[in-house]
């Protein structure tokens, strides 16, 4: 579905010249969800920016379905750390602006959005201004707002770091049982995390980057059974959590 | 433009190289600091070079032009140049020290006790939103009947009256920078028993430079933009003038009449700030913003623009650093005044103007009575002059906000833009528009007549007084919305128009309000000296030239001999302006202001 093939990027800034992702090779296929971690400023962001269509490989490319993906499509939704809802925006019509982009009627459109407002558990707060949500309830707009346009893929950038645990919790879980429901159009997940824990508990494989200039360093498929909640405390849980760790500690 | 109602906060004057790098992006600059810190010293050897260099040809340029003016300008004081050159540099030096004196232990008091706070910062707040020309009976009045005319009280009474412009920038810089001290610090210095005059020396000092410096910068600039009316004095009919550039200026306008001498004083004194900028202030703002807590440095929200929009940069780190809650909380604390503040202000104020109003009108017997300042018939048509005066006001900054649109949207967005508009911006704020006026009015006089040429005119100056606060604030509320808001409209496929009206211009709505505030205080101090023209009493008619306004009565109750001009009068006039100012900042700007809170990004 999502191959990165030979992704490289350099950031240059007057003069100076900081080398980003060097000859990045993953592919994400239907019905995974894939978890990049790594240390913070190996590049990871930057990566899904490139999938996302917002950045562009210097050299190699991002393909979807097989076609290089250059450009923002809305088969291609994503999540973001600080949320990037519109603050002058009601966290409805924050959900509705995003589907001006389909083409489609402004009645299907509130329709579509309050549906999803519900979905994530956000009846009631249509109205709201983000300014006046708490920034769990807000990453639900956020997930509401990328899910209404049923992409096929879904980009996660952080999407629970800046949360307290707590309520990480409880939307990671939201975001895997809205995964489950048969209805879902989207198929393919790209998560970047530098919390190892949760991409063990998300992923059905977790890619590890190595720091700056970040390289795949390793590919560690986890077979844990779905819902995991009740193995979150199984030694099969760390087994994995170690295995990404080590990878981790060795490429530094 | 003056920006004396603009406290260290806003970075209007700061230069357009600086400026860059306060909207540069947090990781430009992280990257650029390394290869800097790399450099050989040879490098550096060759970068002081360079220095030197521009130094030496600048100072030799600024001689150049004095030695070809001096030679070849036909004037009888022209051989003054130099030293009413020196006289001005000195008195502008000496009221911004006497202004850091008084700015910082006031504001330090005004920041650090609570019953000093509530007396002195609204009534500094509502001091500064006075034109300076309001100042001239008290200040005039006191030092000339105390030094009996004698040169030492004209000296005096410009020094304080270029004061009264120039303090209010450090004073709120001041304040700004202790408020916004991080708690964290505060708390920190707490439990390390650091009090008293440990913790002013340890923590506030520190905390104030960059605000001191930034505020001296304006300050500095305040000074150049109003010593022309602080050095040249016409009060009820009397001049009184000492030996300086401003002086020489309005000398050569009023009373040589000469138009070629009055450009070049003009193109010398811009070209004179803008070197002293480039060799001063603009270094030493390089250096203030490297040193001490940075977040300390333009957070100072006060005056009548009290949501400094230019944030500093780093704040905005997108997706990177949090911005500590501290600073908000600072932030907002400082932006609001409580009402009770408020009414002891007003209080204070009334009974201050009560005060003045009294002892004036005890000073000079020949207007003894309230009645005989308001007998002029003139006074009469005061409701059409208020219109006229805000429709003015109105069709200016309606000119000014579209186009500073439109300037700082293409600039924050496009460096090839930037690289047009920010040297424009840099030596549009060197020239000092009053001194601009009567340039423009003869000419634009020419093609559409006296009185339309001086409508058109007072609009130009308008606009070119109140564009940059606009640009600036729509500049930096640009360059900072977060990378995510506009990754997000990307994602959404806005494109053109679309992006601008769902992303753009809504991120940037309270930069506008704040650019608007500022923009109508300037442009109050503007109008008072762009309604009328006593300059042009030979060349139309043997009639000072007016436009029936707000401004140009006040200029005349103020300027002409009695009983056209009158001090009860005069004071009057200014209380309705105060009035209208504040009326304005409390029911539009406050209330966009507060429902456009809403919209900014937190990050």
């Amino acid at each position: 579905m999502i191959e990165s093939k030979h992704v490289t990027k350099t950031f240059e800034l007057e003069k100076s010249k900081i080398p980003v992702l060097k000859d990045v090779n993953f592919s994400a296929n239907e019905d995974e969800f894939v978890c990049l971690v790594g240390p913070s400023g190996c590049g990871k962001s930057t990566l899904l920016r490139i999938i996302a269509g917002l950045e562009h490989a210097d050299s190699g490319e991002v393909l979807f379905h097989g076609q290089p993906q250059t450009s923002p499509t809305p088969k291609i939704t994503m999540i973001f750390q600080l949320f990037g809802l519109l603050p002058w925006k009601t966290a409805l019509e924050n959900v509705e602006v995003a589907l001006e982009i389909l083409d489609i009627k402004k009645e299907a459109r509130v329709e579509i959005a309050r549906s999803h407002l519900r979905m994530v558990g956000l009846e009631g707060f249509e109205n709201a201004y983000p300014h006046d949500l708490s920034g769990g309830m807000k990453q639900r707009v956020g997930i509401a707002r990328a899910l209404a346009l049923q992409p096929e893929v879904l980009l996660m950038d952080e999407p629970f770091s800046s949360l307290d645990e707590l309520t990480a919790k409880t939307l990671r879980s939201l975001v895997l049982d809205i995964r489950g429901k048969s209805s879902l159009a989207t198929n393919t997940f790209i998560m970047v995390s530098h919390n190892v824990e949760e991409a063990v508990f998300m992923a059905d494989r977790v890619i590890v980057m190595s720091p700056r200039p970040g390289q795949i360093v390793g590919d560690v498929k986890v077979n844990i059974p779905r819902p995991r909640l009740r193995y979150l405390r199984d030694p099969v849980h760390f087994k994995y959590v170690d295995e990404v760790v080590e990878i981790l500690e060795k490429s530094k | 433009m003056n920006c004396h109602l603009i406290p260290g906060a806003s970075p209007l004057r700061y230069p357009a190289r600086i400026l860059r790098d306060i909207l540069k992006s947090p990781l430009e600059r992280r990257l650029q600091k390394k290869p800097r810190r790399e450099q050989g010293k040879l490098a550096h050897v060759v970068r002081v070079g360079r220095q030197a260099l521009a130094f030496t040809a600048g100072l030799l340029a600024i001689v150049a032009a004095y030695w070809l003016v001096m030679n070849f300008v036909e004037n009888p004081e022209i051989s003054s140049l130099p030293y009413y050159t020196f006289r001005t540099l000195l008195r502008i030096t000496i009221t911004l020290g006497i202004s850091v004196a008084w700015g910082v232990p006031f504001g330090i008091l005004a920041s650090t006790n609570k019953t000093a706070s509530v007396i002195l910062v609204p009534s500094i707040d509502l001091l500064q939103s006075i034109p300076i020309l309001g100042y001239f009976p008290v200040i005039v009045l006191f030092f000339i009947s105390l030094f009996h005319g004698g040169e030492f009280g004209i000296e005096l009474s410009a020094i304080l009256l270029l004061f009264t412009s120039m303090a209010w920038a450090i004073f709120f810089g001041v304040v700004g920078a202790v408020k916004g001290i991080p708690v964290n610090i505060i708390e920190a210095a707490q439990s390390f028993g650091v009090t008293g005059f440990k913790y002013v020396r340890h923590v506030i000092l520190p905390a104030i430079v960059p605000a001191l410096i930034s505020g001296s910068t304006l300050a500095w600039c305040d000074g150049w933009f109003f010593m022309i009316a602080a050095e040249y004095v016409v009060y009820l009919g009397t001049t009184y003038s000492v030996p300086g550039l401003g002086s020489y200026l309005a000398k050569a306008a009023y009373v040589y009449n000469d138009l070629n001498l009055s450009v070049v004083i003009l193109v010398l004194i811009a070209a004179i700030v803008f070197y002293l900028n480039s060799l001063t202030w603009h270094r030493l703002m390089e250096r203030a913003a490297t040193g001490t807590y940075k977040p300390v440095a333009r957070i100072g929200l006060s005056g009548l623009g009290k949501l400094g929009v230019i944030r500093p940069r780093w704040l905005h780190l997108g997706d990177r650093i949090h911005r500590p809650k501290s600073l908000i909380l600072a932030s907002k604390w400082v932006k609001r005044y409580t009402r009770l503040e408020k009414a002891v202000a007003l209080a204070i104020s009334l009974t201050a103007a009560f005060l003045i109003i009294y002892y004036i009108a005890g000073q000079i017997p020949s207007e003894v009575g309230f009645h005989e300042a308001f007998a002029d018939p003139e006074f009469l048509n005061l409701p059409v002059y208020t219109v006229l005066t805000l429709g003015r006001l109105t069709v200016a900054y309606v000119i000014s906000l579209g186009i500073a649109l439109g300037m700082g949207v293409l600039a924050a967005e496009h460096k090839k833009f930037a690289a047009v508009f920010y040297p424009i911006y840099d030596i549009g704020q060197a020239v000092p528009i009053l001194a601009l006026f009567p340039i423009f009015f003869v000419y634009l006089s020419r093609i559409f007549g006296g009185r339309f040429g001086l409508e058109i005119t007072a609009i130009v100056v308008l606009v070119l007084d109140m564009i940059w606060y606009m640009f600036l604030n729509v500049v930096g509320a640009v360059k900072s919305i977060p990378s995510e808001i506009k990754e997000v409209g990307r994602l959404l496929g806005f494109k053109g128009l679309k992006r601008i009206t769902h992303i753009v211009i809504p991120a940037i709505l309270p930069a506008i309000v704040t650019g608007s505030i500022l923009s109508w205080g300037t442009g109050w101090n503007t109008i008072i000296f762009a309604e009328y023209m006593p300059y042009e009493m030979e060349l139309f008619g043997g009639q000072p030239l007016s436009l029936p306004g707000l401004g140009s009565y006040l200029d005349k109750t103020g300027y002409l001999p009695p009983p056209k001009g009158n001090t009860v009068r005069l004071l009057f006039l200014l209380g309705e302006i105060a009035v209208i100012v504040l009326a304005m900042e409390g029911l539009v700007w406050r209330k966009l202001l507060r429902r456009f809170e809403k919209y900014r990004v937190e990050v």
